[in-house]
């Protein structure tokens, strides 16, 4: 959209900056996936191709148990926060009523207000009225946090909806609840699709809210591995963040495909 | 009023018949809204909250908190110069040195992809983007073994022969910087793209024309273009570098006491729950001056720009 027209020193110094920038972006994430498949982890030079760390991490207990609970925590969330936003993006879209601009802002706001307050938070409400230490109260947490994602995705997609499909099948017959069962859900089906794989990689890969409402028993996999790497430093555990990132680069390339990525994402996560 | 309804596919209303559709919309939107809204009122609003009434307790012997109507917690952050220079201003200073550098190496690479089309863009973005939603422990991961003493870094610089003994980046400030810049890239880079989009094409095209250099048609054609919706991304970015908790517990170490890592401690491991109400009411009182300091200073600056 910037025309570059003849090649220029600036270019070319542009394209390296930005090469290197790339880079720096990517290192990272290779430098990991490279450690958890090299057979020596952390020394060089690499010895070989190897699968043991995989072996061994999938074989730990405090993993799988990770791995369970984000997995159960990932799902649980982003089925409840599509249900509870359906009707909100519904509204958003097909209605025009007063107050929908602050309706719009309200579901927002665990948006708007830093993680480290809504951790607090909540962890001071839930210990409070007795829901602490259990599941429910991590996904509490998650539901709030992934809320805003799901209206947002659910009312990008609805509002490219072509709503004649839906006369026409009024037209011919079909009762509200067929024409909305029939037409309405298929259609919308990629982008409730998209709206659920987002709500679940937001909740899978959530460190912030759950470090405030994680419990012995109940620790997602993040803070898991948190917790092992402030004590042993290894390949097992470059295996375990290797595979959470295979499944974040899965999620990421699904939901391009279905719904492109920068439409998504205009709005991030915590930190 | 726009008619866009579902209830309007009839069109006849007139004003009179309009005010009893507008009432039953207002019925139907707010029946079917209503689970959110009770969930979000319960879950969050409550909890906010209560969260400004709790930084009115007593503590007493430590930890215990006792229900009042007290300053205490405020006057005991706000009257200690330790917290006012070692956390305050740590986290401020610290917010906008990441925040700035942030978006300086956002605009080459915001330039590089707005020039790129078709598949190749479409890739660029996708590489660009994901780190948002590769989850901040395993970036975090990554960082750690380039960064820690035996890591990559210091492999390379000692082997390059840059330093004679390994260097701390990690558990200090160094990696605190890094990995706010790191995750604030994709972020800016974002904000910065929708706003090229809306630069006319011509505009550049006729500033190339005339002879300007890349950095003359950056300065006096993309800078201004964009700042403005720039603003709003380092806004943003500013508050959450600002509050950040989870990047200097996880890199930082004793000397990198951002304010929100400050509320995480009180809170989660001395549980002193009152004084991190406390502190969190003020981190969000300091970050909002800020901004509307931040937001005059800009609006001067335009007006200055525009010779007013």
């Amino acid at each position: 959209m910037i025309p570059s027209k003849r090649p220029r020193v600036g270019s070319v110094l542009l394209k390296a900056l930005t090469y290197a920038i790339l880079f720096f972006l990517f290192f990272p994430i290779a430098v990991t996936i490279f450690v958890s498949f090299n057979s020596s982890g952390f020394l060089l030079p690499p010895e070989g191709f190897t699968l043991e760390w995989y072996e061994k991490a999938w074989g730990m207990a405090e993993f799988r148990r990770g791995i369970l609970v984000s997995f159960l925590l990932g799902a649980a969330s982003a089925l409840v926060a599509n249900a509870l936003a359906f009707p909100v993006a519904l509204a958003l879209v097909r209605y025009n009523f007063r107050g929908k601009a602050a309706l719009n802002l309200f579901v927002m706001s665990p948006l708007l207000v830093p993680t480290t307050i809504v951790g607090l938070a909540l962890y001071i409400f839930l210990v409070r009225i007795g829901l602490g230490g259990r599941f429910i109260t991590l996904h509490i947490g998650h539901v709030m946090t992934v809320i805003p994602f799901a209206v947002r995705i659910l009312t990008a997609s609805l509002s490219i909806f072509d709503r004649s499909l839906e006369e026409a099948a009024r037209n011919a017959g079909a009762g509200m609840l067929r024409t909305f069962v029939y037409i309405t859900m298929p259609i919308l089906r990629t982008g409730i699709v998209a709206s659920m794989m987002i709500c679940f990689i937001i909740s899978w890969n959530d460190f912030a809210i759950s470090i405030f409402l994680a419990s012995s028993n109940w620790t997602p996999l993040p803070i898991q591995i948190y917790s092992h790497i402030q004590f042993q430093y290894d390949a097992v555990s470059a295996a375990v963040v290797s595979s959470v990132i295979f499944l974040s680069l899965v999620t990421i390339i699904v939901i391009d495909k279905v719904a492109g990525l920068r439409t998504v994402m205009s709005q991030k996560p915590g930190r | 009023m726009s008619t866009h309804g579902a209830v309007d596919t009839q069109g006849g209303g007139g004003n009179g018949a309009d005010a009893p559709q507008a009432r039953k919309r207002t019925f139907i939107a707010a029946l079917i809204t209503a689970p959110c809204v009770l969930v979000l009122l319960i879950f969050m609003i409550l909890p906010l909250l209560w969260i400004v009434r709790i930084s009115f307790y007593e503590t007493v012997q430590g930890t215990t908190m006792n229900p009042a109507w007290v300053l205490d917690q405020y006057t005991r952050f706000l009257g200690d110069l330790w917290y006012l220079r070692n956390v305050v201003w740590l986290s401020i200073a610290v917010a906008v040195i990441s925040t700035a550098a942030t978006v300086v190496l956002a605009y080459p690479i915001a330039i590089h992809v707005s020039r790129a089309t078709g598949v190749r863009r479409q890739i660029l973005q996708t590489l660009i983007l994901s780190p948002l939603l590769i989850g901040l422990i395993s970036l975090v991961f990554g960082w750690i073994v380039i960064l820690r003493s035996g890591g990559l870094l210091n492999s390379l610089t000692m082997w390059l022969g840059f330093v004679d003994a390994p260097v701390r980046y990690l558990y200090a400030m160094p990696a605190v910087y890094i990995l706010l810049v790191y995750l604030g890239i994709p972020f800016v880079v974002m904000t910065l793209l929708d706003n090229f989009e809306r630069i006319e094409s011509t505009l550049l095209e006729a500033a190339a024309n005339a002879g300007a250099s890349d950095w003359r048609i950056f300065r006096s054609v993309i800078l201004p273009l964009t700042l403005p919706g720039l603003n709003a991304g380092v806004l943003v970015l500013f508050a959450l570098n600002f509050s950040a908790f989870a990047i200097p517990l996880m890199v930082g170490s004793a000397n990198t006491n951002l304010i929100g890592l400050v509320v995480y401690k009180q809170a989660m491991q001395l549980g002193n729950l009152p004084f991190a109400a406390a502190i969190s009411i003020i981190m969000v009182a300091v970050s909002a001056t800020l901004l509307i300091i931040y937001s005059r200073l800009m609006q001067r600056w335009f007006l200055w720009r525009l010779g007013i």
